[in-house]
Parts: structure tokens; C-alpha cells; sequence
């Protein structure tokens, strides 16, 4: 399995999910009545492994605990609101206080189910689990990046938190903190399934004689961020593009890594609700994550 | 009834300022019953993988358990004597990460529980043969992660957990309403009465669950008194979370003799 360029995350989660159970007997699969369509095969092959446990994400992440008591490596799967906000005094006392290994994997992203409302959004779930040390956040952009990061990370001893999108990037960037683009005038921090977008505003901004440089993240919390600092210390700006609450997440990163140098810029984030229906591309447009939006934002940091 | 552990409970807690004296009178005799007869440990190897599994999901009573383990010599009469104390292992509530033979670091009400489902499932998963036993409080079944796991187990036919409820009458105080047994009925349990201080009912009901063959989950509805065993703290009180002085520790004591 190495190219999943057209699969959802989605199934790639769930191929994934076999192809470590064939090797792995620790690993179980626990749904709170999702995805379950796209598990057919695995509860085929590893009936004993797989559990629709049913709708009480509380008590579902906290029964993992009880299933690391025994050994296994509980994988648990929902949307990310009910996953990581309704959990997460789970999270944090029954894996964090306790020193449990967990592998958490979201779907919905920040606001995929867009024409669902806000009671199925969440911005804030990264911030929420930065809190906790052992944590690691793995935000893929693309479907092969999320394959490589469960198969390296899900048996180490961490919180892992995968969270998946609808939308990806069309390649994938296998490199966290990878420069994909060099450029001298303004770097473009760039998280996740974010990309193209970024990608397609900076062709625009070339025209116009601005030349980006774009480092993208696909992980944050203690990741290493050195492409960073070598990158503003020349361009001297930075704007941060990351589809997460404005509060606590990559930016945030970004200003600590680089609390040695000067330099000016902007941030482009969720501020609040988006209180609105309509589709994935109308809600991102109306919160600022359009491709007209991102040229405005770097013109004026360079003015 | 253990005078000799209460007493152990009363000093311990007097000397560190920290510590819930009724709630651990309440349930001293069942630990004791449990670590005596029923759960099969390995003194020497606490994490066996074959180890039968005790969870006090009632974290605030940790000072019964810290006795019961001292008892057993499953802890040393240092670290008890440590307790509350900034380097020692044990606490107000019980943490695993510092104690061998702790399952789980609880204290937030409804955790414990939920956790040693899990290890039931787990265990079943596994195909090991050991039992899991979960003691909750009345007052702790307020919690709503406790209904949502109690419904798991039913139906996932967790046969080899036995939840011990103490029904110490906490949770009447604030809702009434109570109807434990018929709940725990109506989500699938096999509900078995038992009188919480009394080796001779203790006896015959954790043997009804050790040679039970059916595939429900069993949950032992334990009629306890909250402070047993001193009159002074019994019941409802200022008790609770109450740290005696010297002369309260004496007049206890007294009572306890």
C-alpha cells in the first residue's frame, strides 16, 4: 500500500487499520456508530476486534483505558466534537494523569459537516489536547500522509490524535515542517489540508511579484520547527494559515519558536462559531479561507 | 466488622489532615472480604496478566484500600505512615502511576467504572479467564458515564464483572427517587442483595457471582452505613470530608472500641 491518492481518509484509515491488524494483535478498533460501512472488512477478518459500541463517547474513550489495562491498543474513532470536547476530562485524567497510550481518530476536521451546524464543528480540539504533554497531533493533509503517520506512531506510548479531513491536498508532503515552496518576500506557514489553497494563492501573489515562501505542518506540539526561523530571519513576515481556532494552535507555535527575531504578521484562523449552513467551500470562504482573502492578507503585511 | 482497620483508617487520616472517614468505614469490610478471599493477585508479580482486576472507582475512599493492601502486605507500613506527604505514593485519591496493586488513578466520579469494563472486555478480547470487581458508590451512580457503561456490559455479556455498589444511602440524600436494584435490572444486570458488613453475607453472595454460569454482569447491591462502626461519624453529617482533632480523635476511637 503506498498510494492512495484517490481514497478519502476515511478509507484509508480503515485499510490502514487491517493491513496494522494482521501484523499487530493488540490493536482494536472502538466506533461510536460511525464509519462502520467503511469497517465491513475489518470486522470480517477481526470480529473479536472491532466494537460499535454505541452512542457514549464518554464512556467509550474511558473503557480504552480499561483495555490498556489488559495490553491492547484501543484505536477510538468519531467526530471530532464528541472524540475529543465531550471526552475530554477522559482524555485527560483516564490517558494523560494515567500514562495510558491512546490512538484517537477524528473525522469532521474543523467544519466539514458544514450544513450540520456547530454542535458538529470543532476548531478548538487542538488546542485542547496541546494541553497534555504526551500528545501528539497529526493533522494530514493527504490521505498517504495520514497511512505513514498511524503505521510510525500508533504502538508508541503517546496521546495520539489523528484527525482526518474530507478535503486533501493533491500530493502529499511526507515532511513536517517541509519548505514547499521557496521565496523571498513573506513566509506562509501553512497547516494541513490548507495547502492547495495556499499553493494557488501564492501563484496569484507571483504574478503580482510577491514571492512566498511556504513551509507547511502536518504535526503539531513538540514538533521540530528549525525550517522556521531560517526562513523568517530572511523574509522578516509570517502569516500563519491554519483551518483551527485562533487560540492555541500552530501560531501560537510559530511565535514561540521565534521569540528571538523581529518581524511582522498575520495569523488566519477560526475566531468563532461559524454560525451558518451551507457547504465545506462556502463556510471556509466565509471565514476567511479563500484564495482572495490569503492575497489581501499577504499585501497588506508587505506594504 | 473491622475495628482494627477503622482504627488504621482514623489515624491515618487524623495524622495527614486529608481523607473521607465515613466513606471508607462504609466499604473497609468488603475490601477486606475481597483481598482475603476473592481476588487472586500475585504478591510478587502485580501486573500477571492473569491477575483477577480491582477497581475503587470511588477514589475518595482510598484510605480503605491503603489499609487492606497494608493488611495483606501489599503495601508497607512506611509508605502508609507517608501518606498525604508531598514525596508519598499515596493520597487523598489512589494513583497507579505511584502504586502497585492501584488499577486506576480515579477520584473524578464515574472513571473507575468505565475503565474496568473496558478490562472486562478486554479480558474477554484476550480470552483470559480473570474476573474484574468495580466498587462504585450510590452517590458516584449519579454519573452518567456509570448508565452508559453499565449498558455496554449488559450487552456486550460481561459475565466476569461483579460491580459492588455501596449503598451507603448517599445518593438518596439528594434524589430521592432511588430505585438502584430496578435499574440496575432494567440495564441488563443480575442484581444480587448483600449486607455490607457481614463476612457470612459476603461469603454467600461473591460465591452466587464466582459460580454464577449465566452471561449477564453481576452487581452486588451493598447495604452499607456510612461511617460504620463509630456512632459519632455515622450517617450524613459534617463528617464527611471532616478532619478530626485530637480530642474528636479520641472520642472516635472510644466509640470504636
Amino acid at each position: 500500500m503506498s498510494n492512495f491518492i484517490s481514497k478519502s481518509m476515511r478509507e484509508v484509515f480503515s485499510e490502514t487499520m487491517i493491513e496494522i491488524a494482521k501484523k499487530d494483535e493488540r490493536v482494536i478498533v472502538i466506533v461510536a456508530d460511525i464509519s462502520h460501512g467503511l469497517f465491513k472488512n475489518f470486522r470480517k477478518i477481526f470480529p473479536s476486534r472491532y466494537y460499535n459500541i454505541g452512542i457514549c463517547e464518554p464512556s467509550i474513550v474511558n473503557l480504552a483505558a480499561g483495555l490498556c489495562k489488559v495490553g491492547l491498543i484501543p484505536f477510538v474513532h468519531t467526530i471530532a466534537p464528541f472524540l475529543i470536547q465531550r471526552s475530554y476530562e477522559q482524555i485527560k485524567l483516564d490517558f494523560g494523569y494515567q500514562n495510558l497510550n491512546i490512538n484517537l481518530v477524528s473525522v469532521g476536521s474543523s467544519f466539514d459537516y458544514s450544513k450540520l451546524g456547530c454542535s458538529h464543528h470543532c476548531y478548538e480540539d487542538v488546542a485542547n489536547l496541546k494541553h497534555f504533554k504526551r500528545s501528539k497531533i497529526f493533522i494530514p493533509g493527504n490521505s498517504n500522509e495520514l497511512y505513514k503517520m498511524i503505521l510510525n506512531n500508533y504502538q508508541k506510548k503517546n496521546i495520539n490524535y489523528f484527525r482526518l479531513s474530507e478535503f486533501q491536498n493533491k500530493k502529499p508532503i511526507l515532511k513536517n515542517g517541509f519548505v514547499v515552496k521557496k521565496g523571498k518576500d513573506v513566509t506562509i506557514v501553512v497547516l494541513g489540508h490548507s495547502l492547495d489553497l495556499v499553493l494557488t494563492a501564492s501563484d496569484k501573489l507571483e504574478k503580482d511579484s510577491i514571492n512566498t515562501e511556504i513551509i507547511y505542518f502536518n504535526q503539531i506540539n513538540n514538533v521540530d520547527m528549525k525550517n522556521l526561523a531560517t526562513s523568517v530571519k530572511k523574509t522578516n513576515k509570517l502569516i500563519c494559515i491554519e483551518e483551527l481556532s485562533n487560540k492555541g494552535g500552530l501560531f501560537e507555535d510559530c511565535l514561540k519558536e521565534l521569540s528571538e527575531i523581529k518581524f511582522r504578521s498575520d495569523h488566519l484562523a477560526i475566531t468563532d462559531f461559524i454560525h451558518k449552513y451551507g457547504t465545506y467551500k462556502e463556510l471556509a470562504s466565509s471565514a476567511g479561507f479563500n484564495v482572495n482573502n490569503i492575497v489581501k492578507k499577504v499585501k497588506n503585511l508587505i506594504k | 466488622m473491622n475495628k482494627d482497620l477503622r482504627k488504621k483508617i482514623l489515624e491515618v487520616v487524623k495524622r495527614a489532615k486529608e481523607g473521607h472517614i465515613p466513606s471508607s468505614f462504609s466499604i473497609v469490610d468488603i475490601l477486606d472480604y475481597l483481598y482475603a478471599n476473592v481476588i487472586n493477585y500475585s504478591k510478587s508479580n502485580p501486573y500477571k496478566p492473569d491477575r483477577d482486576f480491582f477497581y475503587l472507582s470511588k477514589g475518595h475512599a482510598s484510605v480503605a484500600l491503603f489499609v487492606v493492601l497494608n493488611k495483606y502486605k501489599l503495601l508497607t507500613n512506611s509508605d502508609l505512615l507517608s501518606y498525604g506527604n508531598l514525596n508519598s505514593k499515596l493520597g487523598g485519591h489512589p494513583d497507579m502511576t505511584k502504586l502497585k496493586f492501584v488499577e486506576a488513578s480515579t477520584g473524578s466520579l464515574g472513571h473507575g467504572f468505565p475503565t474496568a469494563i473496558g478490562t472486562a472486555l478486554g479480558l474477554k478480547i484476550k480470552k483470559i479467564q480473570s474476573k474484574v470487581y468495580v466498587l462504585v458508590g450510590d452517590g458516584e451512580c449519579h454519573e452518567g458515564t456509570v448508565w452508559e457503561s453499565a449498558n455496554i456490559a449488559s450487552n456486550n455479556k460481561l459475565n466476569n464483572i461483579c460491580a459492588i455498589v455501596d449503598w451507603n444511602k448517599s445518593a438518596s440524600q439528594l434524589m430521592p427517587i432511588e430505585n438502584l436494584k430496578d435499574k440496575w435490572k432494567a440495564f441488563g444486570w443480575r442484581v444480587i442483595n448483600m449486607n455490607g458488613h457481614s463476612t457470612i453475607s459476603f461469603k454467600k453472595n461473591f460465591d452466587k457471582f464466582l459460580n454464577y454460569n449465566g452471561k449477564k454482569p453481576t452487581v452486588i447491591i451493598a447495604d452499607t452505613i456510612k461511617g460504620k462502626g463509630s456512632k459519632l461519624i455515622e450517617g450524613h453529617g459534617i463528617w464527611h470530608h471532616k478532619i478530626p482533632n485530637e480530642n474528636e480523635y479520641h472520642n472516635i476511637l472510644k466509640t470504636i472500641e
